[in-house]
């Protein structure tokens, strides 16, 4: 299942190091990872995105408290929380433009980019946003695709 | 006071009560060797002949202090090479500091000379660990790094000190204990959690208590036999607990393991509650997880949350200190006894002693064997000398035979299981506890893996003892190869050197013993000697250790031969 794990660390060197390294060791996959700071409190905050199970993750969040930096970990799952994801995706526009143009004002994604023979188009949402709006584009040809990874606020 | 920050770092030592570290100088550490010079008087440097035996060092130091090791190295190979220790250091719970020189902080990342990339590599296996590359960061970080190393559960941390923080200078403040906001200290055990315990240990019929490193780390040897004799629970030790309790008490039934006494780990799983506290539950002491003392309620105390239910699922999981634990049970467990459930276990011990210890410990004829020698060595110190044993067969008989009778008695390295570990943390546990009788028991394999080390010996005088239980096999894996290989002994045959000319070479004594008639007086020669000496014990080639439990087995199938 798909976890969704909140660290809260001084801002100092080399914790992303012996983060990535608690899930490393443990043969734990990392889906995503998105890492800011909080400059007011000198803190950073990392949203890892973990798919496995929940046995073997609590083992490896009881690691992650272990790691002298950090403040507080919150493990949680979709249901509890709000959270986005972001897309980029160039779509081949070359034929039949304004069908793109519906579908992208369908899916409440933007243009942010117009070029003769092709869109970037940038859709923020959750995942099953973005999967289905890349389904949909799919068709018409994408050239590029990035995603970013979590953000994520405790509903 | 403005010093520069080779200073600081003495300094700094001096306010942690620092009087003994154990180092290699080399050119990224230069500076702090320069500042060592003017602290002779306060600070008493031990040159090891190889990092890896400083860090082995600090780690008995720490062992029979209590109190952070230290160990003090250049950039590059010289930190590469305390890996080894910093690693067995991590997994066994150590607390020891290591100091490692750096490039100037402008060249790291160009692949300067000896320049290494320490935070890095020693990222997973320390603590905590902390590159310095400005000169006032030195004094919070070294009060943080002993803060971190010795509290809560033990570990090494490593300081990296980049070489112009050695050298800049600026104001000197020091203030230890300092407030590190994600370390929280270890709560009181939780009196709910606690009255649940004791609940189910008043009511067990059989119960049994596992003993780890945990109780003397926490010193909690008292609170220990306080409440065992008050329960009557029968108490078993992991390695690491040994000599925890003594090994006369009535209700001492031996140690748990792979090696360990056929009661304790037959019993494990007859038991009907079992009260762990300060031990991880590893493989080598469990068996087979899947069939490991399925009939009883576990109550897991451990002062790492991250080691409740880690490898075995505890049905009471308390965070607390040893010794906080069981004081706090105490008022609450009934007074009892289970007679008939100890019985049981004497009852294994005899038949252990029939079929093994007997014959191990007096053979009637052929060469000695090893558990006559440490049997005799037991003997001879009345059960209160350190062992520091290496890793092998030796060191499971060490083990198996040697009855202690005093707290802190037996050192060993045991998540690791570092080959080459006992001769360099020998000599840091005699420095650390002087007036006691130390003696390293090493296998002919593991010898040489640190002799270099006798050097270090002869150079400081100190009377370590060493007994080499020579079977010119890598033995622990030659009885593998036996029991499981098909008797295929591949490259486990040692050709050694003269190892007797060899430490007479490094200007330490020795004497070589083969002869059953000869041994006592040897080990008495050895044990009067005033200075370091090595004892070569030439025992049986093809002994097997037993009783054993196979790796995959359970607990429940240790097979006495
Ligand atoms: C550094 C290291 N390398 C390899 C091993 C694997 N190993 C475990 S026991 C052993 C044999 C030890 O032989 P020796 O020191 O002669 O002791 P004995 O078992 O014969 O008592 C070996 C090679 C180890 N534990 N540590």
């Amino acid at each position: 299942m798909l976890n969704t794990v909140i660290v809260f660390t001084e801002n100092k060197h080399g914790i992303l190091y012996r983060i990535a390294d608690v899930f490393l060791k443990r043969k734990i996959n990392i889906e995503s990872l998105t890492v800011s700071k909080i400059e007011e409190k000198n803190m950073s905050r990392f949203t890892v995105v973990i798919d496995a199970n929940i046995k073997t993750l609590q083992k490896g969040i009881n690691q992650l408290n272990k790691i002298i930096e950090v403040i507080d970990v919150i493990n949680t799952t979709n249901d509890k929380i709000v959270y986005r994801e972001i897309a980029l995706i160039k779509v081949n526009a070359k034929k039949t433009p304004e069908k793109i143009e519906k579908i992208i004002k369908d899916q409440k994604a933007k243009i942010i980019s117009k070029k003769k023979n092709s869109f970037i188009v940038e859709l923020s949402g959750t995942e099953e946003a973005i999967n289905k709006l890349s389904e949909k584009l799919r068709t018409f040809g994408i050239l590029e695709y990035v995603r970013s990874g979590r953000i994520a606020l405790m509903n | 006071m403005k010093i520069n920050g080779s200073k600081a770092v003495m300094e700094s030592l001096v306010n942690e009560g620092v009087d003994t570290i154990f180092g290699y100088p080399g050119g990224a550490i230069m500076p702090v060797y320069d500042a060592l010079y003017d602290y002779r008087n306060k600070i008493h440097h031990v040159l090891v002949r190889h990092e890896q035996g400083a860090g082995h060092a600090a780690e008995g130091y720490a062992r029979l202090t209590g109190r952070p090791g230290v160990a003090l190295v250049t950039s590059g190979p010289g930190a590469t090479n305390l890996v080894t220790a910093i690693t067995d250091a991590m997994l066994d719970s150590v607390p020891i500091v290591c100091i490692s020189g750096q490039v100037a902080a402008h060249l790291i990342g160009s692949d300067a000379f000896q320049e290494a990339d320490v935070i890095g590599i020693t990222a997973p296996i320390t603590k905590w660990n902390y590159q310095i590359t400005k000169a006032e960061e030195i004094p919070e970080v070294f009060a943080k790094a002993f803060h971190i190393a010795s509290t809560n559960r033990p570990g090494p941390v490593l300081i990296d000190i980049t070489k112009n923080a050695q050298i800049e200078s600026f104001n000197y403040f020091y203030k230890q204990n300092p407030k590190i906001i994600g370390y929280k200290s270890i709560p009181e055990p939780e009196p709910n959690k606690l009255k649940e315990a004791s609940n189910i240990l008043n009511s067990a019929k059989k119960p049994l208590m596992l003993i780890g490193h945990g109780i003397l780390i926490s010193k909690a040897e008292e609170a220990l036999v306080k409440f065992i004799e008050k329960t009557g629970i029968p108490t078993a030790s992991t390695l690491h607990g040994l000599s925890a309790l003594s090994s006369n008490h009535p209700l001492y039934m031996g140690m748990l393991g792979m090696h360990g006494n056929y009661g304790p780990n037959l019993l494990t799983n007859e038991a009907d509650a079992i009260l762990a506290v300060g031990m991880r539950f590893d493989d080598r002491v469990t068996g087979r997880v899947s069939d490991y003392a399925k009939n009883a309620k576990i109550i897991h105390v451990d002062i790492d949350p991250a080691e409740l239910s880690k490898n075995v699922n505890a049905d009471i999981a308390i965070v607390a200190d040893a010794k906080k634990a069981l004081t706090g049970l105490y008022p609450m467990v009934k007074k009892n006894n289970h007679t008939a459930w100890v019985k049981k276990f004497n009852d294994c011990y005899k038949k252990e002693h029939q079929k093994i210890i007997t014959h191990e410990t007096h053979p009637k004829s052929g060469k000695i064997t090893m558990a006559e020698v440490i049997h005799m060595l037991s003997l001879k110190t009345k059960g209160e000398a350190v062992i520091v044993a290496d890793v092998g067969q030796h060191q499971m008989v060490a083990a198996r035979y040697y009855k202690a009778q005093k707290t802190d008695s037996f050192i060993t390295s045991g998540g690791l299981g570092t080959m080459g570990f006992a001769l360099p943390a020998a000599i840091g546990a005699k420095f650390a506890k002087p007036e006691r009788e130390v003696v390293a028991v090493i296998g002919d394999g593991g010898f040489q893996m640190n002799i270099q080390e006798l050097a270090t010996l002869a150079q400081e005088q100190i009377p370590v003892k060493v007994i080499i239980l020579n079977n010119n096999f890598l033995g622990m894996v030659r009885q593998w190869q036996e029991l499981f290989f098909d008797n295929r002994y591949s490259f486990v045959d040692l050709k050694n050197p003269d190892f007797i000319k060899v430490c007479k070479g490094f200007f330490v004594d020795g004497e070589r013993v083969e002869k059953r008639e000869k041994l006592s007086k040897e080990l008495d020669k050895m044990l009067d000697s005033k200075k370091p000496y090595v004892l070569e014990v030439k025992v049986r080639k093809e002994e097997n250790i037993f009783p054993m439990i196979p790796s995959g087995a359970a607990v429940d199938e240790i097979r006495l031969e």
